[in-house]
């Protein structure tokens, strides 16, 4: 626990407005997206980097944790305060700070929700490309430290790829600018790809700098129904051989299909094998052309039913089936452990069939849905949390799907990050040598662990426990 | 009955934890506070349940912080019903640790007894009219007291110097009725806005409606917003009653929450005539819209209005397209859409009188919306709303009228047909 002078001090920083004490309080800020929670000892919520500043100093000086947090979205547990300590909400600082409209730039707070950030640049004909799922509630911190997807990234890549410049506060209390607005800069270390991913561990991000670009002009939408995974997943490939990049190109298994159509009742095909929604931008000749040679392509890899969005309101339609799938897969079972493996485009099919034997082999209810264009797949094991023994085999499914994610050359997360749920699979992709380097970094830049621990390196060799515990 | 808490557990697991209702909970983006957002909520019900805290005074305070309004259940991917959840605590919690003096005597005498209301109304009256209100006001006395007391007493409505049920005959009839109807006036068009009453019985009079104003007492609401379950029960009981005896086709309602409570009836007591009752309530605009043919007077409405959506309208009974065409059928008149039409104003019933601050600055953000849409009128269907829509917008100085839609509807008959 943190002693009560300590609270005082933090109290004095933050103000008394802006601490939560009571129990009550207190355990609203211990969980996330994930099924786990624990309790901080307390929650700060500072509105300034000077005020995190102090805070982190006071961490250094009397030894406790800080954890921190944004919306509370996160799908891997990298807010989650396991070791107790303060979680430092930073949903206060949520200030749009500048939108350069010559530079494509926006400065942030990280408070900011993310959608709020895609609104006000789309306003002015710009384009801020990553859309995790989360994204009308996440923060845009949140989003950095975790490097959060999302469907556009097969074409526009990931939250890491908008990231231009940084201000950190370092776990002893210094603060460090990292980049800027220059596309350009090679200037030692790139210290903006460290912090970023870097989920909490390493420095608490203040600002923000986000590379934007224009606005596509349009957007076309297909849905394509194919009577068998194999088929949608080769269409995938004659795509991208093609030489068209579509924006998006996500899929549904069978399982999922009926599921959201069960749930929603749009007339999906419940007898398909699985569903390719894909969508197009750009100028519109050139996605005229597009999606006239996607649609041939569809065909030629086996769908038997292609269909084109020829308004916003069919797009919607086409859109409400993906975005009710985590609602509806929860009707098979209750507790959903959403993992996030990807794997080189190519080894998609490869993948599918090992996931779908795992599955069987521990008699699990398995299905699949993802961004198949990047080879970013969810595979979601549907169980029941209060189940002991169904959980077991759930854990000993989901080491083996890493573990055969890892041997096809892929990753054990595309865009969740590793947090505590996939901390003990670590080493599987980095080895010994990789774990080595990142435990170096993490213990050379906080040697007192003050941030976020128990994250990242929750295997067998733990970064240093806290001192007060 | 309503269910217990313990019965909602099913409810609780579907909450999936995703966090979507932070984007659409009025007060969490006032306040930017998990504990106020449905997630938190639950959550900590969900704790009390397996035991591990208590219904403390801070539980207490957290789920009396909910608006009721709806909005995360609407939104919610899962479809978790927050709001059966928090107000089965607030009964656990009331059942507990009891319900404020105050609050008792209000439900379980004041309300129950309408000749004591009426007294109540009456005093409030004379303390608005005989100068007392203006001494007391420049006295500073209330200031004195408390800052926040002074607010507050300024967010009272004027009250009306007779109530509208003391006004109107209990039989209005009309040439050549086509249907007969019962209306509940609902407690603040009786005492505060006798005005929108009698638009009202205007407007359904020159459409062909026949109207009977049974006796009829608070529709319960505030009890069972305030865990007081057993109050509730027994008003919607003698409503029921009344208006049974009332033979009616239909039960109009002008006001949102009330009509809102009226069709829970068939929940709050599960028997026939409660089923039979519930299914005949119908908003003043849906009845309108739905069940007879409206016809619109002649006299140009010349101005530019906006429309707020109710929570307990649009979400809680799901009209909303009903009163949008009422208002663009008004000769004259520009109707102008405004951003978030249907985000609460932070009236929530007494939760601008428990939590002032909190509920004007969600109000100054729905003022804000009305004041770009360059509207000079803002209409709804709730008088509640009516009564913060007003207030805010003077504190705003802002020009703009408020108006239910029944009395726009009946400025286009003021000249003749």
């Amino acid at each position: 626990m943190i002693p009560p002078s300590v609270i005082k001090e933090i109290t004095r920083i933050v103000g008394e407005d802006n601490i939560f004490v009571s129990l009550e309080e207190r355990m609203c800020y211990g969980y996330d997206g994930t099924p786990n929670a624990f309790v901080p000892d307390l929650v700060a919520r500072p509105g300034s980097t000077e005020e995190i500043q102090a805070i982190v100093r006071l961490a250094n000086k009397h030894l406790f944790p800080i954890v921190p947090r944004g919306a509370g979205t996160g799908l891997s547990g990298g807010s989650l305060p396991v070791e107790n300590g303060v979680v430092l909400d930073l949903t206060r600082m949520n200030r749009i700070l500048e939108i350069d409209e010559e530079n494509l730039v926006a400065v942030v707070e990280p408070g900011v929700v993310t959608y709020a950030i895609q609104q006000e640049v789309e306003r002015r004909g710009l384009f801020y490309p990553p859309d995790p799922a989360s994204l009308k509630t996440s923060t845009i911190g949140g989003n950095v430290a975790e490097c959060a997807g999302g469907p556009r990234a097969f074409k526009y890549g990931v939250t890491r790829d908008y990231v231009l410049g940084l201000e950190v506060v370092t776990p002893w209390g210094d603060l460090v600018k990292t980049g800027g607005k220059t596309v350009k800069s090679v200037t030692g270390y790139d210290l903006t790809r460290l912090y970023t991913g870097s989920e909490g561990t390493l420095g608490i991000i203040t600002r923000i700098y986000l590379r934007l670009i224009p606005k596509p002009q349009s957007i076309r939408t297909m849905m394509a129904v194919f009577p068998r995974l194999e088929d949608a997943t080769r269409t995938v490939t004659l795509i991208v051989r093609r030489g068209i990049i579509p924006a998006t190109l996500e899929l549904m298994d069978d399982r999922t299909i009926q599921c959201v159509e069960n749930y929603l009742h749009l007339g999906l095909p419940v007898d398909a094998g699985a569903i390719l929604i894909i969508e197009v931008d750009g100028a519109p000749e050139l996605i005229e052309g597009q999606s006239g040679q996607i649609v041939d392509l569809c065909r030629e890899g086996g769908a038997r039913e292609v269909r084109v969005a020829a308004s916003e309101q069919e797009r919607d339609e086409i859109w409400a089936a993906r975005r009710a799938v985590s609602a509806a897969v929860v009707q098979i079972k209750p507790t959903k452990i959403s993992e996030d493996i990807s794997v080189p485009r190519s080894q998609i099919p490869n993948m599918a069939g090992k996931l779908r034997e795992i599955a069987d082999r521990y008699g699990l209810n398995l299905v699949i849905f993802g961004h198949a264009g990047d080879g970013n797949l969810h595979p979601n094991i549907l169980c029941d949390q209060s189940d002991q023994e169904e959980m077991e085999r759930v854990e000993k499914a989901v080491g083996e799907l890493f573990q055969a994610a890892v041997e096809l050359g892929g990753t054990l997360s595309g865009e969740h990050g590793i947090g505590t749920m996939k901390a003990p699979y670590l080493k599987l992709e980095t080895g010994e040598s990789g774990y080595a380097v990142m435990l170096a970094l993490k213990q050379a830049l906080d040697p007192n662990n003050i941030l976020n621990p128990g994250k990242i390196f929750r295997g067998e060799h733990d970064g240093k426990p806290c001192h007060n515990k | 009955m309503m269910e217990s808490l313990a019965t909602t557990s099913d409810f609780l697991k579907q909450c999936s934890r995703c966090g979507g209702c932070q984007a659409v909970c009025p007060l969490y983006a006032e306040t930017l506070a998990e504990p106020y957002v449905a997630r938190g909520k639950i959550f900590l019900i969900k704790n009390y349940l397996d035991g591990k805290i208590e219904l403390s005074p801070k539980m207490k305070e957290i789920m009396s912080l909910c608006l009721l309004c709806k909005a995360c259940v609407e939104n919610c991917p899962n479809q978790v019903p927050v709001d059966r959840l928090v107000l089965a605590a607030r009964r656990e919690i009331a059942r507990e640790r009891g319900i404020s003096f105050v609050k008792k005597n209000v439900f379980q005498h004041l309300l129950q007894n309408n000749g004591n209301l009426s007294l109540a109304a009456r005093m409030g009256y004379l303390y608005q009219h005989s100068g007392v209100q203006s001494v007391v006001r420049k006295s500073g006395l209330l200031e004195l007291i408390s800052p926040d007391l002074a607010k507050k007493e300024r967010l009272l409505p004027r009250v009306a110097r007779r109530p509208f049920r003391s006004q109107a005959p209990k039989l209005i009839t009309c040439s050549r009725p086509k249907i007969r109807v019962a209306y509940y006036t609902g407690c603040l068009t009786n005492y505060v806005y006798p005005g929108t009453g009698l638009a009202v019985l205007d407007v359904l009079g020159r459409n062909g409606a026949e109207v009977v104003i049974p006796d009829q007492w608070c529709c319960g609401i505030p009890a069972l917003a305030s865990g007081d379950e057993a109050s509730a029960v027994a008003l919607a009981g003698r409503n029921i009653e009344t208006f049974q005896m009332a033979g009616v086709d239909a039960i109009i309602t002008d006001c949102a929450s009330c009509g809102s409570m009226l069709h829970d009836y068939a929940d709050l007591i599960e028997t026939s005539e409660a089923r039979s009752f519930a299914d005949k309530v119908m908003d003043f605009s849906r009845f309108l819209d739905d069940a007879i043919d409206f016809q619109p007077g002649d006299t140009e409405v010349p101005l530019a209005a906006t429309y707020h959506d109710p929570c307990h309208l649009r979400r809680g009974q799901g009209v909303y397209t009903a009163p949008r065409k009422l208002i663009r059928a008004v000769p004259g008149l520009e109707f102008k859409e405004m951003n978030e039409a249907d985000r609460c104003c932070g009236a929530a019933g007494s939760f601008n009188l428990t939590y002032y601050d909190l509920s004007t600055r969600i109000g100054k953000r729905k003022a804000e919306y009305i004041r770009k849409t360059g509207a000079g009128l803002v209409v709804t269907g709730c008088p509640s709303c009516i009564m913060q829509l007003d207030h805010v917008l003077r504190l705003e100085q802002s020009p703009v009228q408020v108006m239910h839609l029944a009395e726009l509807l009946s400025m286009s008959y003021v000249n003749g047909k």
